[in-house]
């Protein structure tokens, strides 16, 4: 990968191919066969006091490398988004994807040498209905009616509807393996590549090889400590100086300035994430569906991609699916910057002379900017938008969703599935708009009801067509996730769910010796 | 004297009570509401008032208040509401950082700074006055993530001698420790001295217009001795309280720096909590700054009437 230069590099991921970005981390991997030992240094983008070993509160990225090195799960997601085993050496659904599946892995012990039974999976599993669970996944374990071993190494998941995306599913970082009836998760226990040798929230994590880890040889190696850097140049300072050997979420100039750099070289995963405007469609005026096609005109794509994004990223339609997805439908016109259109729109939404309040935030990444431009643009048609910046503090509970017009920003989940029953189903959590139709709920669950892939298909194109008549979301551009990785670190590919190899890789990686 | 120093410690009661009214009563008017913030979109309105009962959240606000109160009192500030662990914990290794960055930093700057300040006003009006007050003038307004900022590219990204970040490791050793925070220790040092400087050499100056002064160069005593032991002894009050404030504001004002350093220090982990709502982590650290306010210039001012001759009448003023 760093043999290419910087500008071939991002045209590549400028096309949006994950095929491309497979096949150069491919031949990364190739090159040099993994060697044993050496601490790694992890610079983290979030801070938290939140932080937690308890798999059911997991919501900051921090926490999820804290699960898949300490923890085993079920399957993981592959560099293309496919699911693979991990625990369950092998997993298939009934004829109608009522019931999953999975047959374990025997022989896979805690860290505290016990031997991890069924009974410790159906927990792990099962422990994120119980009421007295804050858990985060609460959600996406409605569906489950039951979960009952078949043997000693093999469990079955009875489902109330059907879900073809199962497997992806339970191989979430909330559904981490733990033992049967933990509730303290202070001294965390789990069957994973590392054991927790310190842990002080908001400040570090450390982990060392757990020498009895279930996939052989690993993990390359011998511990890991995670620590919080805030400031994205002190991030990119500390990798350049050294200091860490790998860091998330590289800004602006720094980009460049790693990608120069000897030592060091950006680490780019293309994914569906992505800030959006949203309209609360329950209210004056942003339930007038014609303000958000006017503003869907006021975007210049190419300019947001090039310049603020800097060009990692790919141009998006107003829909949360992106076009390398099996399930984009390519028949939707693209909107690019065109002032007549918005004009029009404009017009027809007899908004008048009034001034249209947009609300950003840093909370939404690049919203702040977003909203400059669109700005920018509206003034030349004789449209005003007030952009009122709000802090981030609080942002999603007091500001999102509660005003007209606001930013939102969304991180890719495992499937698209998953991200629209969370944030465009009818009463969903993060259904910012308090977007209501009973349709959009009925196609995104035969989407996930149906088995066959050309019908699938069919039903994902009415789904993006609906919400992008919605007129609920201007979605201009999906973000890739630009990393930063020490050029001795070795053997870490993009998986499109999240920094640095979708937060699961210190089994995997390795340092050149 | 005496009475003197009780009355000052009665009124540093006083208001360190009314500060925990403010930080209580301005905690209670942070947008959203605790519970949900600090368990997050997911949770069912269940947990939330789970989460009320067990933290007592759902009782009237005056009782809350007297609780609180009356366990920091008694040394206990309460459970964090996200880590469900002693607030005391959370602090401690927190708390711990800060003291040794405001420590290391004010023994550098304050002997540099009085030396530099007494230096200048010796020399007032010459070419050391007027260099070194251009540069302490520059340094004192030039903010610190500048000079940190600076600071990091040079000495660590490019020549590599000090770490960029001041995160002290799990196992770091001591050497590893000083490497870690020269650069923050630096860039503070600079910033306070430069401005400790500055008000040296003013309190100073204004003092050697007085006409004790002029009496004591009439008298023939030197202008080392004159400034060295005469006026300084004056300007030990009015300096004490300038270092006061300065390290005041290393405890609980250093959250830049804090930042550009990743240095996991108090100022950084009260913005954090008040982002996660962990109001009884935000209440501890509002007070501890509030009394390190407190006790600090409470100090300053006991030093100042220590070394106050008109306030010591058994002792002539002759030299």
């Amino acid at each position: 990968m760093s043999t290419f230069p910087p500008i071939l590099r991002r045209r590549a991921f400028n096309a949006g191919l994950m095929g491309s970005a497979a096949v150069l981390a491919g031949a990364g991997v190739a090159r040099a066969a993994p060697t044993r030992g050496g601490a790694i240094r992890l610079g983290m983008a979030s801070q938290s006091t939140n932080d937690t070993f308890d798999s059911a509160r997991y919501l900051y990225g921090n926490d999820y490398v804290r699960g898949t090195s300490t923890y085993s799960y079920l399957t993981r997601l592959d560099e293309k988004g496919e699911v693979q085993p991990e625990v369950a050496e092998s997993f298939e659904p009934n004829k109608d994807a009522t019931s999953w599946t999975f047959k374990l892995r025997r022989g896979i012990t805690f860290h505290d040498g016990a031997t991890l039974s069924t009974d410790d999976v159906i927990f792990s599993i099962l422990r994120h209905q119980d009421p007295k669970t804050a858990s985060s996944a609460k959600q996406l374990v409605a569906n489950i009616k039951g979960v009952k071993a078949d043997g000693p190494d093999r469990i079955t998941v009875e489902l109330n509807a059907p879900d073809v995306d199962f497997a992806v599913l339970i191989g979430i970082f909330q559904f981490a393996l733990v033992k049967n009836g933990t509730t303290d998760f202070s001294k965390p226990i789990g069957t994973g590549a590392f054991t927790v040798k310190e842990f002080t929230p908001g400040v570090r994590t450390m982990g060392v090889r757990n020498p009895n880890f279930w996939k052989e040889g690993r993990p390359y190696i011998d511990s890991y400590e995670m620590f919080t850097i805030l400031d994205a140049s002190a991030r990119a300072n500390a990798l350049l100086s050294g200091d860490a050997d790998l860091i998330t979420e590289l800004r602006g100039a720094s980009i460049e300035e790693v990608a120069k750099s000897a030592t060091a070289q950006p680490f780019v995963t293309p994914a569906a994430r992505y800030t959006a405007m949203q309209a609360a469609v329950d209210r004056a005026p942003s339930d007038n569906k014609e303000i958000m096609y006017g503003l869907s005109y006021l975007i210049d794509r190419k300019r947001l991609l090039d310049t603020v994004y800097r060009g990692y990223g790919a141009i998006a339609n107003d829909f949360p699916i992106k076009s390398d997805s099996p399930y984009f439908d390519g028949a939707l016109p693209q909107p690019s910057l065109d002032h007549d259109k918005a004009k029009y729109h404009i017009g027809k939404s007899g908004l008048g002379n009034s001034r249209l309040e947009l609300t950003v935030s840093d909370a939404a990444i690049f919203s702040v900017e977003m909203g400059q431009l669109m700005q920018r643009e509206a003034s030349r048609i004789g449209l005003n938008i007030d952009l009122k910046r709000e802090p981030n503090d609080a942002y999603w509970n007091v500001v999102a969703g509660k005003r007209p017009f606001f930013a939102t920003n969304f991180h890719p989940r495992p499937t698209y599935n998953m991200l629209l029953n969370l944030a465009f189903k009818s009463n969903a959590v993060w259904n910012f708009s308090h977007y209501n139709n009973s349709d959009l709920d009925g196609l995104i669950d035969k989407a996930r009801a149906t088995l066959d892939v050309g019908q699938r298909k069919e039903i994902y194109g009415q789904i993006e067509k609906t919400i992008a008549g919605a007129g609920m979301i201007v979605l201009p551009c999906f973000m890739s996730y630009v990393d930063g990785v020490s050029n001795k670190v070795k053997g870490l590919t993009p998986v499109p769910v999240g920094n640095l190899g979708g937060f699961n890789f210190t089994d995997r990686i390795w340092l050149e010796s | 004297m005496l009475a003197f120093a009780l009355r000052r410690i009665g009124t540093a009661l006083l208001v360190l009570v009314a500060v925990s009214v403010l930080v209580f009563a301005g905690c209670e008017e942070l947008p959203g509401d605790v519970a949900e913030v600090s368990l997050g979109n997911f949770a069912s309105p269940d947990n939330v008032r789970a989460l009320r009962a067990e933290f007592g959240l759902d009782r009237p606000a005056p009782l809350r208040y007297a609780d609180w109160l009356v366990g920091m009192v008694k040394g206990d500030f309460g459970r964090s509401i996200t880590t469900r662990t002693p607030v005391a914990k959370l602090l401690r290794e927190r708390a711990a950082n800060t003291g040794i960055l405001a420590l290391a930093t004010t023994v550098i700057a304050v002997p540099v700074a009085i030396g530099l300040g007494l230096l200048m006003a010796l020399g007032s009006g010459g070419a050391l006055d007027r260099i070194g007050s251009v540069t302490v003038l520059a340094l004192s307004t030039t903010p610190e993530f500048l000079i940190g900022s600076v600071a990091v590219l040079f000495l660590a990204v490019k020549l590599r001698w000090l770490p960029a970040i001041a995160y002290i490791g799990a196992e770091a050793h001591f050497g590893a420790m000083v490497r870690a925070l020269a650069l923050p220790v630096a860039t503070l040092a600079i910033v306070v001295s430069a401005q400790l400087a500055r008000m040296t050499r003013a309190i100073i100056g204004n003092l050697l217009g007085r006409a004790f002064i002029e009496m004591a160069e009439l008298k023939g005593v030197g202008r080392w001795r004159v400034v060295g032991v005469h006026a300084l002894i004056n300007a030990i009050g009015p300096l004490a309280n300038v270092v006061a404030l300065n390290m005041a504001y290393l405890v609980s004002g250093v959250v830049v720096v804090e930042t550009i350093f990743a240095y996991p220090g108090l100022a950084r982990l009260m913005v954090d909590a008040v982002q996660a709502r962990d109001l009884p982590v935000v209440q501890a650290c509002a007070m501890i700054f509030c009394a390190a306010y407190v006790v600090l210039i409470l100090l300053a001012d006991l030093l100042a009437l220590l070394f106050d001759p008109r306030a010591r009448p058994t002792r002539t003023a002759t030299a």
